[in-house]
């Protein structure tokens, strides 16, 4: 090199210094010891609005201040000027001298149908392009898959304008979380994906997904709104793989991990995601056939009311006997049923099967159906349960649906309508494992319930809290008129213990398990046996 | 509406790491920026810092609120920001103050001792009417104590 240089140095007709460095599509900029512009290049001039000689070189990186005379290996920094950001190199010439070279990210090289206008993030096109472009190179990147938590909650209660701002806000946190050669790509909806350049160790990688994890889960205020949301964020390497699609495939899968762990965190693909993933399908194939092949059944647990200690109705439990995997408790399928929407179905089976079951009970025993947040989102519960009491033929006033507390927590208005609506037919209604959500109390001004079921944790618990808890909720009850069931009573101590609070029913091993139809057909027949004989 | 006056207020954790000097080259930093950018956008306020902990109060049109408001969110220097109260208000009760600073002079430090020591004060503990009512006392004494 040297040798060359010191050749071209004597030839006569050669371009101008100028020339040269005019002729580069990157900004070059000459710079003082101390930081003053001395001269600067075409793609300088081009790239920021003013450069004039004698102006500090802070008045386009303002981050660019004290630290200029320390420079004196070649230092490379992220910069940024006006809203653009630059990779940066500062090299000493000599005492007297420094150069500034920039250059701007690879992404500037997009055109504008390349952009999404909402948010100017890259669209999906543009993002294969670069991750193809780096699958090239030889250098490591990672893949980020990003989903806001919450999102269309926010949507649909304040509106798309409010919604399309957030969305703006979000890409701008993303872009101020990535570096210079980092691509935002939004592929629809809620969904970005960060194209992470030049990882050297899945340590980096992480670093930025719990960032995002941060910095987009603080708060946002927009027109006066104060808007939480979150985000989940599934990461992916490129380690050995070959094709874009398989690194968007695998960030998603640990997308899809990190939301099944609570949401609001990060996961980096791990090949046993890739196992668990076709054990929930093989599991999603069996739960869609179930129904079909009538692989569920009903159980019925009774409950007791404490003044008389009668039978005053049983509830419903599901349960799927699959022919190999055995007895699959409800914990094991049901959150999968929900997922896939299956339980929509499932639920009118369970209904429809129960109902049909307690007309052949005496009349004054009530059946309790499970109902799940999901069923209420579907739109035709209330035609479902018409229906179903209809062809039937039971009461409604012997139908009970129970809700969990989280059938409110979205939508709280149209599930109230559905649930007012529902007391109109004449069906009571009530809150189930009361006590394990956020704000059990405040959902019971909101609907006036029929019963609340106390959870088991409160019953068998011995801490004074749970105690207090117990006693708490039963006198509200009481006061408020509506019945309370403890649930999960197992021994004679604790029968006793509920009598002496104000709870009404009982419900528990203690008082009876979970018994098919026909068990139940004759614990009735034994019941009447004993009144008659009484 | 982006132009009624509106209340902001907020605390953070300070993710400032190093020793004081670091501390106080941050602090300083991030008052520059904010009396410049505050100046332009008609935001006045004030920002407090004790206990590890950042405390602010910042007022103005909404909409430039809500950008200076997004633009500290953003900040690396701090972090678990709990959004305390963002309200209208008919006026400013910082109206002098680009960005006044509490935790600076031996008087203000002096006088935070006095609220905090014995009561094991944080900032985190504290509604938004309080730190709003111990910045704007802070800041009384300190405008007389400069007259
Ligand atoms: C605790 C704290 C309070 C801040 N307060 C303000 C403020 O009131 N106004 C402001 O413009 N920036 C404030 N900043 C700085 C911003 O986060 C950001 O660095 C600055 O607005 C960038 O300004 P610039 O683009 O002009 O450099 C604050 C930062 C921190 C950590």
């Amino acid at each position: 090199m040297t040798g060359l240089a010191k050749n071209v140095w004597v030839s006569p007709d050669l371009p101008g210094f100028d020339a040269i460095l005019d002729s580069l599509p990157d900004p070059v900029l000459l710079l003082e010891a101390q930081g003053a512009i001395l001269w600067c290049n075409t793609a300088a001039n081009r790239a920021f609005e003013q450069v004039d000689p004698s102006l500090p070189v802070s008045a386009i990186f303002p981050r660019l201040t004290q630290s200029l005379p320390a420079v004196t290996a070649p230092v490379h920094l992220q910069l940024e000027s006006g809203h653009q950001k630059f990779e940066a190199t500062l090299t000493r010439l000599d005492a007297n001298f420094i150069i500034l070279t920039a250059r701007a990210p690879q992404s500037t090289s997009l055109t504008r149908d390349d952009v999404d206008e909402l948010t100017g993030a890259a669209k999906r096109n543009a993002l294969m392009r670069a991750i193809d472009g780096e699958l090239a190179g030889a250098r490591q990147f990672a893949v980020h898959c990003i989903d806001l938590d919450r999102f269309k909650v926010i949507n649909d209660t304040l509106g798309h304008g409010v919604g399309d701002l957030l969305l703006q806000k979000v890409a701008d946190r993303l872009k101020s979380a990535c570096r210079a050669g980092d691509m935002v790509a939004r592929l629809g909806g809620d969904e970005f994906v960060i194209l992470q350049r030049d990882v050297p160790s899945s340590e980096e990688a992480e670093r930025l997904s719990a960032r995002i994890v941060d910095l987009v889960g603080r708060t946002y205020v927009l027109s006066g709104h104060t808007i939480n949301i979150g985000a989940s964020v599934g990461v992916a390497l490129r380690e050995e793989r070959q094709q874009a699609r398989d690194l968007l495939r695998d960030a998603d899968l640990a997308l899809y991990e990190a939301k099944r762990a609570g949401k609001g965190r990060f996961r980096v693909f791990e090949p046993d995601m890739q196992v668990s993933l076709r054990e929930r399908r093989e599991l999603e194939i069996d739960l869609r056939r179930a129904l079909a092949l009538r692989q569920f059944r009903l159980n019925y647990q009774p409950f007791v009311e404490l003044e008389g200690n009668n039978i005053r109705g049983f509830e419903a439990l599901l349960r799927w006997q699959h022919p190999v995997r055995g007895n699959v408790p409800p914990l094991d399928f049901i959150p999968m049923a929900e997922e896939t929407g299956l339980i929509v179905k499932i639920g009118e089976w369970v209904l429809r099967t129960a109902c049909e079951a307690a007309v052949s009970w005496p009349e004054n025993l009530t059946i309790a159906v499970n109902v799940s947040p999901l069923q209420f989102k579907s739109d035709n519960l209330l035609d479902t349960v018409e229906a179903t009491l209809k062809e039937t033929g039971l009461a409604a006033n012997r139908l009970e649906l129970e809700i969990t507390e989280s059938a409110l927590l979205d939508d709280t208005e149209n599930v109230l309508a559905t649930l007012h609506a529902l007391r109109g037919l004449g069906v009571k209604i009530s809150m189930d494992d009361f006590g394990t959500g956020y704000s059990s109390l405040s959902y019971l001004q909101k609907f006036p319930f029929d019963k609340i079921k106390i959870d088991r944790s409160f019953v068998v618990g011995e801490s004074s809290d749970s105690q207090a808890i117990l006693k708490a909720v039963a006198g509200l009850g009481s006061s408020l008129g509506i019945a309370i069931t403890a649930e999960g009573v197992e021994t004679s101590d604790q029968l006793e213990h509920i009598r002496s609070q104000n709870c009404t029913h009982v419900q528990g091993y203690f008082t009876g398990r979970p018994m098919n139809d026909a068990a139940v057909a004759d614990l009735l027949q034994s019941q009447m046996r004993k009144n008659t004989n009484a | 509406m982006p132009d009624a006056l509106y209340q902001l207020v907020y605390y953070s954790r300070n993710h400032i790491a190093g020793d004081q000097a670091a501390f106080t080259a941050n602090v300083e930093n991030i008052l520059a920026a904010s009396r410049r950018n505050n100046v332009r956008d008609g935001i006045t306020g004030a920002l407090l810092f004790n206990n590890g902990c950042f405390a602010q109060v910042l007022e103005g049109p909404l909409g430039v609120v809500e950008a200076a408001f997004e633009r500290i969110q953003q900040d690396e220097r701090h972090g678990e920001v709990s959004l305390l109260a963002l309200s209208p208000i008919e006026t400013r009760s910082f109206p002098n103050w680009a960005m006044g600073y509490v935790g600076s002079s031996a008087a203000q430090a002096a006088s935070f001792s006095a609220i905090g020591q014995g009561s094991g004060f944080d900032l985190s503990l504290l509604g938004s009417e309080e730190i709003h009512r111990i910045l704007r006392d802070l800041a009384v004494e300190e405008e007389s104590a400069a007259a």
